[in-house]
Order: C-alpha cells, then sequence, then structure tokens
C-alpha cells in the first residue's frame, strides 16, 4: 500500500527482502508457491503474498510452453517442492488459462491477524478454482417490492410529463 | 600446309563443341588462325564473351544476420522517446562510417583523429575485451599489445575515421578482462597484420583458446561462479580446494529467479536489422 508519492518512488527496488538473504528468500517464496498449486487458495501475510503472485503468474506462463518445453520443466521443477505437482501444473492448471492473456490470480485483503503479531494478512488464489468466491457476486434486487415501486413511480412521472408537452 | 590446316580445322570443330561449356579456356589466336587457313582474309576482331561465375554455395546459405547489441533497448527505466532519438543518430552516423560487425575476442584496428599526432590521426591495433553500453553511448575496450595499455573507444564518436576488422572471431567468453591478468604474449598483436578475410555467412570462427595466468594476485576473483569465465586453465594457477572454496559464492537460484530474467525477443532483433539494412541500402 502507498500512501504518499515518496513510497511510490521505488528507487528501483522491484522486491522486498525476506528472510535471512536472497537465498532464503527465494527458498520461502518456493514453499508457499507450492502451498498455492497444491490448495489454489493460501492465507498469508500480504507481503509474501504480493511477492508470490508475481512469481505464480510467470510459472502459468513457464507452464503454457507445454511439458516438452526444457525450459518451463526446469522451471517448474525449481519452484514446486513437492513434485506431484508438476503434472497438475501442466496438465490442469496450464489448459484452464490457455484462453487468459494474463491475470491468474487474485489477491484479497482480509483483516489483520490476530492470535501472534497483527500482520496484515491476504488470500491469494488461481482463477477458476472450485471453492465458493471470495467476493459474493453483486444480487439481483430487481424484484424487491420497494423497487418495483419506485420503478412504477419513475414510468407514472414519466408518462405525466410526456402529456404535459402535448 | 594442307595436313596443318586441317589438323587446325578439326582442333576447332572440337573446341566449337565445347565451347558452350567452356567458355573461359577458348584461345582466340587459334580461331584467327584456323580461318584464316580456309578464307585467306583476317576477319574482324571479336572480344570473347565475358565469363560470368556463378558460385552456388554462396546463393544457398543466407547472410549471417547481426545486430549490434547496441540496439538493444536496456532493461531498466529509460525513456523510449529518447532511445528512438538516439537510435535514430545511430543509424545517420552509420551512413557516415561504417561500423562492421565485430564481437568481443576479435582483433581490430581503429584509426582516430588525434590533433596531437604528428598525421593528425592516430591507428591502433588490439583485441576488443568488452563491448558496453547502449544507444548513442556504446563503447569498446581494445587491449594494445604488451604495454598494459587500454583504450575505450566510444562507437559513435565523430573523431573515429575508419573500423577495421582485421580478425573476426569469437572466443569462449563475453567479456574478456581477464586478459589484464594473463601472460602478455595473450594480448600481444602484431601492428602490421594483414586483414584475414571471413565469410559474411555461417558462424563466426570461435577460438577455443585458454589462457594461462600470471602468478595470483589478480583484480578480479576470475575463479568465482559469478564471472562464469571459460577461457581460463586454473588448473595451472589454483588447486582444487582453491576451486571448491570458490563455490561458496554460488547462487544457483539466480537462474531461476523470473524476476531478474529480462528476454531479447527476436522480434526486437528483427526491427532493429530491418532499420539498419533499410538506412544502409539508401
Amino acid at each position: 500500500m502507498r500512501l504518499s508519492l515518496a513510497t511510490l518512488i521505488s528507487h528501483g527496488r522491484v522486491a522486498r527482502r525476506i528472510g535471512l538473504g536472497p537465498k532464503s528468500r527465494i527458498d520461502m517464496l518456493r514453499n508457499i508457491l507450492t502451498g498455492l498449486v497444491r490448495f489454489e487458495r493460501i492465507e498469508t501475510t500480504r507481503g509474501r503474498a504480493d511477492e508470490v503472485q508475481f512469481y505464480a503468474e510467470k510459472l502459468i506462463d513457464y507452464a503454457k510452453k507445454g511439458d516438452t518445453d526444457e525450459k518451463a520443466m526446469k522451471m517448474a521443477t525449481f519452484w514446486l517442492t513437492e513434485k506431484d505437482l508438476v503434472p497438475k501444473l501442466f496438465k490442469v492448471l496450464a489448459p484452464r488459462y490457455q484462453d487468459h492473456q494474463k491475470a491468474y490470480t487474485r489477491m484479497a485483503r482480509i483483516p489483520n491477524r490476530t492470535n501472534l503479531d497483527r500482520a496484515e494478512m491476504a488470500v491469494l488464489e488461481y482463477k477458476g478454482h472450485p471453492f465458493p468466491p471470495l467476493f459474493h457476486p453483486k444480487r439481483d434486487n430487481d424484484l424487491t417490492l420497494l423497487n418495483q415501486l419506485l420503478k412504477g413511480y419513475r414510468e407514472e412521472r414519466a408518462r405525466q410529463t410526456a402529456a404535459k408537452s402535448d | 600446309m594442307a595436313a596443318c590446316a586441317w589438323s587446325v580445322s578439326t582442333a576447332m570443330c572440337s573446341l566449337r563443341a565445347s565451347q558452350g561449356k567452356h567458355n573461359r579456356f577458348l584461345s582466340t589466336s587459334l580461331l584467327r588462325l584456323a580461318s584464316g587457313a580456309d578464307s585467306g582474309q583476317t576477319p574482324k576482331f571479336k572480344p570473347p564473351t565475358k565469363p560470368v561465375i556463378l558460385d552456388k554455395s554462396d546463393t544457398e546459405i543466407p547472410v549471417r544476420r547481426f545486430v549490434s547489441p547496441e540496439f538493444i533497448p536496456p532493461r531498466q527505466r529509460t525513456n523510449p522517446l529518447k532511445f528512438a532519438l538516439e537510435r535514430k543518430d545511430m543509424l545517420k552516423r552509420r551512413t557516415m562510417l561504417k561500423i562492421p560487425e565485430f564481437y568481443v575476442g576479435s582483433i581490430l584496428a581503429v584509426t582516430m583523429s588525434d590533433p596531437h599526432a604528428s598525421e593528425k590521426t592516430n591507428r591502433f591495433v588490439g583485441i576488443c575485451i568488452q563491448r558496453s553500453g547502449n544507444g548513442l553511448g556504446a563503447t569498446f575496450i581494445l587491449i594494445i599489445d604488451g604495454q598494459g595499455v587500454e583504450i575505450c573507444y566510444e562507437l559513435y564518436n565523430p573523431r573515429i575515421q575508419q573500423v577495421e576488422v582485421l580478425k573476426m572471431e569469437k572466443r569462449l567468453d563475453d567479456n574478456l578482462l581477464y586478459l589484464r591478468d594473463a601472460l602478455p604474449e595473450y594480448s600481444t598483436v602484431d601492428v602490421n597484420m594483414k586483414p584475414v578475410p571471413s565469410s559474411i555467412s555461417g558462424e563466426v570462427h570461435l577460438n577455443a583458446l585458454k589462457v594461462r595466468m600470471k602468478p595470483k594476485p589478480w583484480s578480479k576473483c576470475w575463479e568465482r561462479p559469478k564471472y562464469n569465465v571459460q577461457g581460463i586453465r586454473f588448473d595451472l594457477r589454483l588447486s582444487p580446494e582453491k576451486m571448491e572454496e570458490a563455490q561458496k559464492w554460488a547462487q544457483p537460484w539466480l537462474e531461476y529467479d523470473m524476476l531478474k530474467e529480462y528476454v531479447i525477443l527476436s522480434s526486437m532483433e528483427d526491427i532493429h536489422w530491418r532499420e539498419v539494412q533499410e538506412e544502409t541500402c539508401k
């Protein structure tokens, strides 16, 4: 979250420093990404979710090249620490996003966690999963009594103004 | 005499028969002699048709495509408009000065104007050890023989008058800065070297030379995985334990970090190749 222009200017910093160093950072992101591919919806701290989102999208981009592609296979075996997920990536997730160009994931903010350290939390998910949606779809309340009365009132007004102008 | 004339005319017949195939081997004096024996007066001289040399192998292999690396936009926050303007200027400069295709490891001769030199120009011959920069600020470094001198030339400097490629070849690495710490024989070039001809198609000749180094204090720890140097005989200077120790600095995850990768699209190269071709063909 950027509050002001001063914090918007990144000065070349493109990634957060997570963990105990660059290797630790990548390992942490690998573990989170593996969980994301397995469960398709995970809950982490907001910073980590934001970092993982980029890698999750890039991994799908690689997976769309197919499992015959050497680079794609190398990337998949590196980023998925549990190797039984490699077929899932190529056989389930890649065909699912064949029509999509980008934005395969969705991130949503949720309340801070209270049990530990009140860290900002977020939910990260791959789109098109079988779970109930995070955001409720907008309810169609056209047929409620109040809306029907308002609709009738509007139509009446329109009729009266038309009669007056004639 | 009659026998002589007969032998000449038979020789002519056989020559005429083979004339279609071997235009270039036809001797004209024999023709004149034969016709003179027949009619007794000298005919008009007809120049032989020019031989057309068709090299079929040349047309089949296409010309090697080479996009100078300074045309590829860098991976950073750059102003696209500024880069486009620079590219325009670069192409304009290329119409005046022919900048040839060359690689790190090629031997170049650069002529530059110098107001203090006696002939107002100086010419240096050396090995190109690094190409860096992009846009108008692109540079290359020549290591000049044996004197411990390097010269960094700006590729689009208006003072450069001529860039000659004496020997086009690639080395095992894209950066030969380790020649500073190698034995001087590897950076020694003959000043009066004649240009070695090279083909404009096919792969560039790869010189798989491995250099021997001076003893250890080097300008950089070339054995570390960061530099990924292939062209050094480390086994002559460093023990296996030292080589093992250098692997402590390895960062094997970097190649999997998608945040760091920068894909130079072939379409990008296509555009620059077409631009350069159009500008030079005008």
